[in-house]
Parts: C-alpha cells; structure tokens; sequence
C-alpha cells in the first residue's frame, strides 16, 4: 500500500488539527500544575500538541488506565451476584494528538504482551479504535536515548500519522500505517500530497534530530552483556538511595505490573485493577511472610534485567523505549540508562 | 552558599579516623546544574560531595532505612531537615551516638526555576538545630509567617475550596513517592498499603488518592517540617505544601504556637497534653 505525505505550512497544521477536534473524539497533551497530561479536549487551543517531552506523562492510562473497574459483586440471599463492568470510556473511537515517538512505541511494545497467553480484550479494543498523531520531536531532551535502542525511529510505523518539522519552514504529515492512510484520506481533504523531495527534508531534518542527543549507547552490547550480571555487586551499588517509591513504573509507557483491590461497603463490592511497581517491597511479599526480594538492590535488579533482558528475549524487543520520563519523574533522579551502563561495564 | 570544601574535608577526616561506616551528602548529577543525594562509603569517593543553593534533597529520609540503622552515619542537614532529624531522634528512630551530623546555617535554597524556594523565603529556623560542626554563620529564628498560597486559599469559599483540591488530587497516580521521600514516614508497614482492608481504597481513583493524602497529611501534623521533600519528588506537581501547612497553621495558633522540631525530645503537638491546650474546639 503506498502512503502519503502531505506538506502545509504551520497554519494549515493547526487547521488540521482544528478540523480533526472538530468531527472526532479527541485526547490531546494538556497542561496542568506544570505538567502535560493526555486529556480529552473540545477545542484546540487548551492543549500543546508539542509539550516538552519531559513534562509529558505517557499516554499509557489511555489504554491501560491507572485503575479500572474489573466487576461489581453483591451478596445476596441466594448467592453472589457478579456482574462485569461493560462501560469502558476509552473504548469508542478516537484519536490522540502530540503523541511523542517514544509513547508511540511503548504502545508496541506492549502490545507483545497484551496478545500473548491471555488476549486482554479491552486493550486490544482501545488499540483498533485509536487513532496516534505523532508529535514534532524536534530536539532530544536531556534524558532521551530512543535512537539508541532497537527500533527505527525514524521510519517507525508505531504511529498512524507522523507529524514533521521540516527544516525549510514546512510542516509535513505522513502517512505511517494503512489506518493512518485512510485517516488522512478523510481528514485532510485540504492539504497538498507531495513526493520525493518530501522525503529528502523529512531526513535532514532527522539527522539534525539524532545529532542533538546527549546519550548513546549500543543496545545489543547492554543486552549481551547485561544476560551474564544477574549476580553483579553493582546492582547494589546503584540502588543505594533509590527510595522505593513507584513513581519509575507509574510514569513508564511500557511498565504493565498490575494488583487487585476490592473495595466493599457491606454487602456490595467493586474489585479494580490498579497500577503496581516492582520496586515497591510488597510486590512480592506473599501470603505466608516470605519476601524474596527484600532488599532495594534485588527490586532494581528486577527492573533492569525485565527491561533489558527477560522481555527482549521473550518477545524479541526492550522493554524500554528510551523516554527519560522515569528519570526525570524519580525523587533522586536515577537514570535507567546509567544503571544499564554502570551494570553493564563492571 | 558553598560549603563543598568544608564538607568533603570533614567526610574525608571522618572516614581516616574510621568514626563513620558511611556519609550521606549530594552529588551533582553531570547532566544539569541539579543534585541528588548521594551514599560514599569509602574515603576515595569524597570529591564526589558539594554542598551549594541546588542541595536540596531532605537527607535524613535515607536514615530510616534498615541498611543505615546500625551504622554509623555521617550526614549534613540544613534547618529544616536539622528539624526532622530531631524528630527522627526524640521518635526513637535513630541514635544519636550513631550519627555525625553537619549542620548548616542555611540561606535558602533555589526551586528549579532559580528562584529562592517558598519553604526558604518563608522559614522559621534556616540554622541547624543539632549539629557537631556548623557551617555558616547562623541568624537565629526568624517570625512564624502564614504560608503565602493558605491564605489566597482561605479567602476561596469552602465549595470552591473542595473543588480545587479535587482537581489537584485528579492527577495523583499513588506512586506514592511523597511518602517515601518523607524522612518521618518511617512505618514498615503503612496503613494505606493495607491492600486488604475495607477502610482504605486501594485504587488509583481520584477518591483513593484524596483518601491516602489526607490521612498522610494528617500523620504529619504537627510533625512536618516543610522540608518539601514530598513536593519535589511528586511527578505530578501536586502542591502537597497546602495540606502540611494548613495543618501547620492550625496547630500554631492551638498549640502554644508549636513548631515541629525545634528543640530536641519535644515531643509532637499531638503526643504531649498540657493543662493550658485550649479546649474550645473539643464537643
């Protein structure tokens, strides 16, 4: 299938974006105490579809909420009464704007996970019936390395529709996938498709891109190395002053731990399926007492290796995409990438 | 405000003494012009620490943890952690024979806009309290002040109020990084973590959140220092100072204008019963 670029100015940009706010349901980065969070909007003006990477929660509560209704139960004479919850708010049809590369590929990589062993119909729902509008990345942040891990960002297809600065003044949209193609088709009736020389601007302008990035690194060199580390000291050594918290995995675009919470008022009750870290020392405390992973050192351990080991050799692909958000979110800024690193080169 | 010398000389003659097993102090992170807390446990690692107005971290919140209870701990503390520290003390969490601390006489510190922080401009003991070496020149207490965002909040009507703080407690997502950043949630187990009671929400709606932050703050009362370590660690930018101060007030003006902290085994407002507390308030 042949996809389409199409070339506007910056004006004819926020049209398309107005046009699309218009006729669709739409999500879009906005702020809020300082941060950007990915809300349903009326018009577009309340919202920066180009918010700074950092400051931008993920767009993961969109598809995996941070807590959902899972089924309603009620004691009864004669039993107990379950009943599902089918209202799911994020199942209709929509479409998210400013969405940054990084978010955008987090969504694949979780989908390994959603499709395997148990089909999470709800996910996969919310997946079909969302369009992804890329943002303009135009400069790395300071703790983003998405180019250094194992996917292309630039001709990624983790987005339906890619949004790009040319470095000529021109704004191009592209086509990155068949729903995008025809999401465009039906969107942006008013816009000029272009060709080749499109391309040609499209990859200036992500050179200039990828040459503003503070960190590098060889993802298949931490990936090797970090199968034989498992016992490392230094894994001690760089979680001296995490401080437990979840903060890592709650801002994460690809962390999926989940528990189970009932909530009950006497006879009726609602059980919810609610964000869950693995640095958090009750993640694997169980029911007899024994917690095998009491220390810091065994939790950040866990993380690591999940990220960079168990699921690239599961499915073939990291479990982190490079975003910085974990970073920047932590309360002592640990970096997942100097952790890798450090590990790695001990 | 640069007390990286002093700081790294005292750690480094610490350690050849062999008077402490580790020292807690900051480190610059490489990439920006911010610290982060940092754990040396060697005499070779001391030019890691600075000490300067971007120190902003709480650090006496790493000596609740079981791998620094038994040890003997060099760390350096501003006012307000200097505050917490005697709290941690009179509380039983630590020891003082097990500690060497560095007081400061601070001078503020700057928020990440570069700007002298709200908690800096407003404080009432920018000195350490406890200390066995200060470093600075101290400029004593300074006058209780109603911190600058309750009282824009207190002329609000009370609905108005409900609604803000809703708001705020909207973007909570319970990472519950206030808590643990918090040098005086110290409890093995915390009462909101209880997954299986009834009496706490375990979800991440906007009730729970509400819910767990209020009963933390109110753990806090009459405890916290306004040390913001809360504050800074959320990632959601919530204002938590706004619940900590309101308490703060209240207890100020109720409590024989008690300041968590201040001298050492005062107990907090709430533990201690005196014959002159009001009543008034009490059915």
């Amino acid at each position: 299938m042949n996809l389409t670029t199409y070339i506007t100015e910056p004006a004819g940009l926020q049209s398309f974006y107005e046009a699309i706010v218009a006729t669709n349901e739409t999500y879009a980065p906005v702020e809020k105490l300082g941060k950007f969070d990915y809300k349903q909007i009326k018009t577009p003006p309340e919202c920066q579809p180009d918010s700074p990477i950092e400051q931008t929660m993920s767009i993961k509560p969109l598809f995996f909420p941070k807590s959902a209704r899972v089924m309603k139960y009620e004691a009864t004479a004669e039993g107990t009464d379950v009943t599902d919850t089918t209202e799911d708010p994020l199942a209709g049809k929509r479409v998210i704007l400013g969405v940054k590369h990084c978010d955008a590929r987090g969504l694949q990589v979780l989908d390994e996970v959603y499709k395997w062993d148990y089909i999470d119909t709800d996910y996969q729902k919310r997946r079909e019936n969302t369009i992804i509008i890329s943002a303009r990345c135009e400069q790395a942040a300071t703790h983003c390395f998405c180019t250094s891990l194992d996917y292309d960002v630039e001709q990624s297809d983790a987005m339906d529709v890619a949004v790009i600065n040319g470095l000529d003044g021109k704004v191009y949209i592209q086509a990155r996938t068949e729903k995008g193609e025809h999401f465009l088709k039906e969107n942006a009736s008013g816009l000029a498709a272009t060709n080749g020389s499109a391309l040609e601007e499209m990859k200036k302008q992500y050179q200039a891109f990828s040459g503003s990035f503070r960190l590098k690194m060889d993802y298949k060199e931490i990936n090797g190395k970090m199968q034989s580390r498992f016992e490392s000291p230094a894994f001690e050594e760089v979680a001296t002053n995490c401080v437990s918290c979840n903060t890592c995995a709650f801002v994460c675009p690809t962390c999926h731990c989940f528990k189970i919470t009932d909530e009950r008022i006497r006879d009726e009750g609602v059980r919810y399926k609610s964000y869950d870290s693995c640095n958090n020392i009750y993640f694997t405390l169980m029911a007899g007492g024994h917690n095998p992973r009491p220390a810091k050192y065994r939790r950040w351990r866990q993380r690591a290796m999940h990220k960079f080991v168990y699921y690239k050799e599961r499915f073939g692909v990291n479990l982190c995409v490079g975003c910085g958000k974990c970073t920047i979110s932590c309360p002592v800024n640990i970096s997942i990438f100097e952790v890798v690193n450090q590990v790695s080169n001990v | 405000m640069d007390y990286t010398m002093q700081i790294q000389d005292t750690a480094a003659r610490l350690f050849s003494e062999e008077k402490i097993d580790l020292f807690i102090g900051y480190r610059s992170t490489g990439f920006d012009n911010n610290q982060v807390p940092v754990l040396i446990h060697h005499y070779q690692d001391v030019e890691q620490l600075v000490f300067t107005d971007k120190s902003v971290f709480n650090l006496t919140n790493y000596l609740k943890y079981e791998y620094t209870r038994n040890k003997r701990v060099g760390l350096v503390v501003k006012g307000c952690d200097s505050r917490s520290l005697n709290l941690m003390l009179t509380e039983n969490q630590v020891k003082r024979e097990n500690l060497f601390i560095i007081g400061i006489a601070c001078e503020g510190v700057m928020n990440e806009q570069g700007e002298k922080a709200q908690n800096c401009v407003e404080c009432v003991m920018p000195d350490a309290v406890i200390y066995d070496e200060l470093l600075g020149a101290p400029t004593g207490q300074r006058e209780y002040q109603v911190n600058a965002d309750i009282n824009e909040l207190a002329e609000q009507p009370l609905i108005e109020r409900g609604t803000h703080f809703e708001e705020i407690f909207e973007n909570c997502i319970r990472c519950n990084a206030c808590r643990h950043s918090c040098p005086l949630c110290y409890c093995n187990k915390c009462c909101i973590d209880q997954e299986t009671s009834t009496l706490y929400q375990g979800s991440n709606t906007t009730s729970g959140a509400f819910h767990a932050l209020m009963t933390w703050s109110l753990h806090l009362a009459g405890r916290c220092v306004d040390c913001r370590n809360c504050e800074k660690a959320c990632p959601s930018h919530l204002p938590l100072h706004l619940l900590h101060k309101q308490n703060e007030q209240v207890i100020y003006e109720n409590f024989q204008e008690h300041l968590a902290g201040m001298i050492k085994d005062d107990r907090g407002a709430f533990y201690k019963y005196s014959m002159s507390d009001p009543d008034d308030f009490i059915m």
